[in-house]
Order: structure tokens, then C-alpha cells, then sequence
């Protein structure tokens, strides 16, 4: 372990090893059958286990895309794959610890190593005592969609410091199938829609194969680097919305920079925001102008549906960046301070 | 967009529209892009009518993303592969995967960005609104004590709404909020990452990138 990691508590488990378990476990009718709380684990259990094939619609910001998802569980190996059907034929397939990007629009194929099992389609953390606190979790009558019976749950905030969920969650199988990110007001952010799904037993090989032809396009392989030191006595919130705590301490390299960031993770245990702490650098470039890649910088921008607000203290930037309300982002970001302190959170 | 394909999409949405009509619909979605610009337009009404379109990354870095592996050369890759792996105890949970990957190519083209037009970089002008992203002052400090009203799904909700941003904006280089974005999407999401994801896998038929907002809320 690296000096002044902390490690991410239990509940960030990777979600296929987790639900591994939960898998193994078998799950009789009972009263907890009802449990929101327990669909929501059978749903991460479903995404990272089950085989499944689908097309779904990803509407964001006032676009629409259609994918197709493939993903199979194969005497302990996971595939799949990730396909643009808008023209573009891109491709992602990640086989185990491999993720290959198919940009046959730039003749480029990119290869990583991953050490990650999480799917292609995400999944929510598993829940924390904590989340009640914060979030009331409860199943809405049940409706059909796609034809199928559909378990509702609604993950509401208590307050304005995060964002919530609706998702409806095939009474057979737990694959979700519509999810939407929703705000305190249930103005819905950003959601993802299947039109089909299907979960057979086997998938061929041949669904998981790239329907690329890599004749002629360029390789790019990228592999891993070591870790970067933490200042483990740096930057921290002094103060924290309700349920936020600190969860990882670590440092990273950003693109362009030349001092590694300090990089933070508080979590109320469902949403998730990252501060940055940079070192003031010297914004001027070599001709004594004015780097605007590393100017200081100060306010709120929307991203897609998250927010990232950015402030200067002390000489140093501080950038706060989650799938929360904007309010969520500049409290954190204003309450950093260069303290190894602990942090408070507001009640 | 007429108003029985408007009805369809809006079925499709609400779990509504048949399996069959589904199948059409879907068939039609993906051969037909004037037919999701439509949707696209569709979908922004809501926030046309309340003023609120904000900064957008998204487009901006899919046209990076491009140019970068437009103009990629090999002397590029090794110094692109030294920045692009986070460590190894950084790794997240579920989902991952696609956020891992997508760092890499957002660092490809940022860092490709970079060394490709140094001058860019190093100039005194403006940053051009192609590669900016709007800032604006953040809203007040919302009482953390006020509960929100209850998600009733019997209420018709606008499909994509963004949140209201408003006042003069701030120019921020887009290459800059990438890193901190993507650095951010290793971290649990159930579509946060997605978003981020889908924008890589869009085709190549629209690089226009949209105009910085400067709108002002109602």
C-alpha cells in the first residue's frame, strides 16, 4: 500500500466481486423480497454476472444515441462489448483486464490494461447504513416496460445536495431496465432507456467479436505506470455537506500539468465528488505570455450533469468536480483548506 | 419531426410504446441522424424555454478526441502512455472499466492537443470559445435543511432538463475541465460515466461544437 492511501472502505468493493457473493447466496421469497434496498443489489448483481444483449437509448443533454451492450460471464471471465449504432461503428470490448477502444473513424485502435471487473453499464455503489439518512429509498407501484413487469424504486434526496434516482428494474431478472438521474425537484437529468434485452444463457463468441476491420488502422497500446506519491498532509475540507466524508486520498498526473495533483474523493456514499488541488504554477508560457491551460481559474461550470466549481486558495487551485448540485460543489471547494484536519460535516 | 414520430419517442420514454413499435423506432433512430438531431432539437425545449443551456464539454472534447488521433504520432504515444494510467490503488469499483479507457483517450487528445499547438497553449489571446468552457458564478448556497419534494413518477417530467446556470461567464480551457472530469469519472456512477462514455462512441458525422452558452436564466 502507498504511504498515505487510504483505502476505499468496504462498501467500494469492486461490484462484480460483490456481487459474486450475493450471487452464491440463494435468495428465498421473503418480506425482504420488497426491500428497495435489496432490489438495488440485485440489480448490481445483475450487470456484472448475468449475460445480457441490448440496445438502449442514452438521452443527455438533449441528444439521443443508441448502443448495443454485450455482456457475458464465462467460467469467470467477463466480456463485452460496447457498440455505436449512429454510424460512427465504434467499439468498446474490455476481456477481463483488457479494454480495446475501435475507432475505425480514425483508423485507431486504443488497448489498456484495466485491472477494473465493473461493466461497461455502471453500477451504484453498495449501499451504506448512512444512505437513509440522506436519501429515502422506496418502491413505487409496479409498471411494465418493455413489455415486462417492472420493479420501480425511487432513490430521492433528502435535501439539495445531491441528485437522485428512478429506476425500473425487470421483476425477473433486476436488469435495469430505465434508469434516470434525477434533481431534488425530479426534473430528470439524464436517463438510459433499453429497447431490447435479452439475457440468454450462452452468448457466442461471434457476438463479442469487433465488427471492425483492423487492416491498416493504427495500434496504440498504453500500459500502466507507477503510482504517484500523496502529500498526505495537504489540502483537505475543513467542512462537508450532511453525509460526506473523505473516502480516497491519492495524487494524479492531469494532462498539461507539470506537478502532480492532489486528488480527493468524498462520498455520502451514493454520490461521489473528486476535489484537485493543484500547486500555483507559473502561468506565464516561455515567451512570457500568459498560459490561459494553466491560468488561475474561479467559478461553476455544467458538465454534462454533474457540476465543477474552481477557486483559488492559498496560491493553489482547488477544483471540485461531481454528479451533484452546483451548491454541492462550490461547499466543498470553498472549505478547502490547507490543513491535515479532519473535516466537519454541516448539520 | 412530425408529431406521430414526437409521440412514439415520447411513448418510448415513458415505457409506453409496444414492443413492435419500439423495434421501428429504434431501426429508424439509428439509420436515421436527421431523425435524432430531431430528437436532439425535441428534447431541448425545455431548456430553450427556460434560457438555461449551459457550457458543453462533450462536443468539444469529441472534436479533440479526433483531432488528437488525427494528427497522433508515434513520438507522442510514449510520453502519452506516462501520464495516462492512474495507480493501480486508484482503481474504482464497478464501472471503471469504460472510465479507464475513456481517460485514455481524453488523454491522447489532451496531451496531443498540447503538443501539437504549443502556441495555442502560450498565446495571450482569448481562449477561443471552440475550446472554452462557460463558467459562471455559482448559484447561492442552497439551506441544506430544505427537503426536497418526493419524485412522483404520476408527474410529467421534461426528458433531459438541465440545471439553471446563469450571469457572465468565464472562459475555462476545455483541455483543463477534461482532465478533472475524467480523473473524476474513474469513481462509482450509474450514468455520470456513461455520459462520458457515450460521447466517444458517437460517430464522426457531427463535429460541430456547440457555442459557449452565455444565456442568462429567466
Amino acid at each position: 500500500m502507498i504511504p498515505g492511501v487510504v483505502r476505499r472502505s468496504a462498501w467500494l468493493l469492486p461490484g462484480a466481486v460483490v456481487g459474486a457473493l450475493l450471487f452464491a447466496i440463494p435468495h428465498p421469497a421473503t418480506a425482504a423480497d420488497d426491500d428497495p434496498r435489496a432490489w438495488l443489489q440485485r440489480m448490481n448483481q445483475a450487470l456484472a454476472t448475468r449475460n445480457y444483449d441490448g440496445m438502449f437509448m442514452h438521452v443527455s443533454d438533449g441528444r439521443i444515441e443508441t448502443m448495443r451492450i454485450v455482456h457475458r460471464v464465462q467460467a469467470g471471465r467477463v466480456t463485452e462489448r460496447l457498440t455505436s449504432m449512429d454510424g460512427s461503428g465504434r467499439e468498446f470490448i474490455r476481456s477481463n483486464d483488457e479494454l480495446t477502444c475501435y475507432l475505425p473513424d480514425k483508423k485507431t485502435v486504443l488497448v489498456e490494461q484495466t485491472q477494473e471487473r465493473g461493466p461497461f453499464l455502471g453500477t451504484l455503489p453498495q449501499f451504506g447504513a448512512g444512505v437513509n439518512e440522506f436519501y429515502q429509498i422506496e418502491s413505487l407501484p409496479n409498471t411494465r416496460v418493455l413489455g415486462r413487469s417492472a420493479r420501480v424504486i425511487s432513490v430521492t434526496p433528502k435535501d439539495q445536495f445531491r441528485f437522485g434516482y428512478r429506476l425500473w428494474l425487470d421483476e425477473k431478472t433486476a436488469m435495469p431496465l430505465k434508469t434516470q438521474l434525477c434533481d431534488a425537484r425530479g426534473n430528470v437529468l439524464e436517463q438510459i432507456v433499453f429497447a431490447r434485452l435479452e439475457t440468454p444463457d450462452t452468448i457466442p463468441d461471434a457476438e463479442l467479436a469487433p465488427s471492425v476491420h483492423t487492416e491498416g488502422m493504427r495500434w496504440v497500446r498504453l500500459s500502466p505506470r507507477e503510482a504517484l506519491p500523496v502529500d498526505s498532509a495537504g489540502f483537505r475540507a475543513s467542512e462537508l455537506p450532511p453525509g460526506f466524508r473523505l473516502t480516497v486520498t491519492g495524487a494524479q498526473m492531469l494532462g498539461g500539468a507539470s506537478l502532480p495533483a492532489t486528488h480527493l474523493v468524498y462520498s455520502d456514499g451514493l454520490a461521489t465528488v473528486s476535489v484537485f488541488v493543484e500547486a500555483g504554477t507559473d502561468a506565464k508560457g516561455p515567451d512570457d505570455k500568459v498560459d490561459a491551460a494553466q491560468a488561475p481559474m474561479q467559478g461553476l461550470a455544467r458538465v454534462g450533469s454533474g457540476f465543477v466549481f474552481s477557486t483559488v486558495v492559498q496560491g493553489h487551485q482547488v477544483t471540485a468536480v461531481g454528479e451533484v448540485p452546483a451548491q454541492t460543489v462550490e461547499f466543498i471547494a470553498h472549505s478547502v483548506k490547507p490543513s491535515a484536519g479532519s473535516e466537519s460535516t454541516r448539520r | 419531426m412530425s408529431d406521430p414520430i414526437r409521440e412514439q419517442i415520447s411513448a418510448f420514454l415513458d415505457g409506453e410504446l409496444p414492443d413492435t413499435e419500439t423495434e421501428l423506432l429504434l431501426k429508424r433512430l439509428t439509420r436515421d441522424a436527421e431523425l435524432r438531431e430531431s430528437f436532439g432539437r425535441y428534447a431541448l425545449i425545455g431548456e430553450a424555454c427556460r434560457g438555461t443551456r449551459g457550457s458543453v464539454l462533450t462536443r468539444d472534447l469529441y472534436v479533440r478526441i479526433n483531432r488528437a488521433i488525427d494528427g497522433e504520432s508515434p513520438a507522442v504515444i510514449p510520453q502519452i502512455a506516462a501520464v495516462s494510467r492512474p495507480a493501480s490503488w486508484w482503481r474504482p469499483m464497478a464501472g471503471a472499466a469504460v472510465a479507464a479507457g475513456v481517460a485514455v483517450v481524453a488523454v491522447v487528445a489532451l496531451r496531443q492537443h498540447v503538443a501539437v499547438a504549443p502556441t495555442l497553449a502560450a498565446s495571450q489571446n482569448p481562449v477561443p470559445a471552440a475550446s472554452a468552457v462557460t463558467f459562471v458564478p455559482a448559484p447561492a448556497l442552497a439551506n441544506a435543511n430544505v427537503a426536497a419534494p418526493s419524485l412522483n413518477p404520476n408527474e410529467p417530467v421534461s426528458y433531459t432538463t438541465p440545471a439553471t446556470l446563469a450571469e457572465a461567464p468565464l472562459a475555462m480551457p476545455a483541455a483543463r475541465l477534461t482532465n478533472y472530469v475524467f480523473a473524476h469519472s474513474k469513481y462509482p456512477s450509474l450514468l455520470g460515466q456513461r455520459d462520458v462514455l457515450t460521447d466517444l462512441m458517437v460517430g464522426s458525422e457531427d463535429q460541430t461544437v456547440p457555442p459557449v452558452a452565455t444565456d442568462k436564466s429567466p
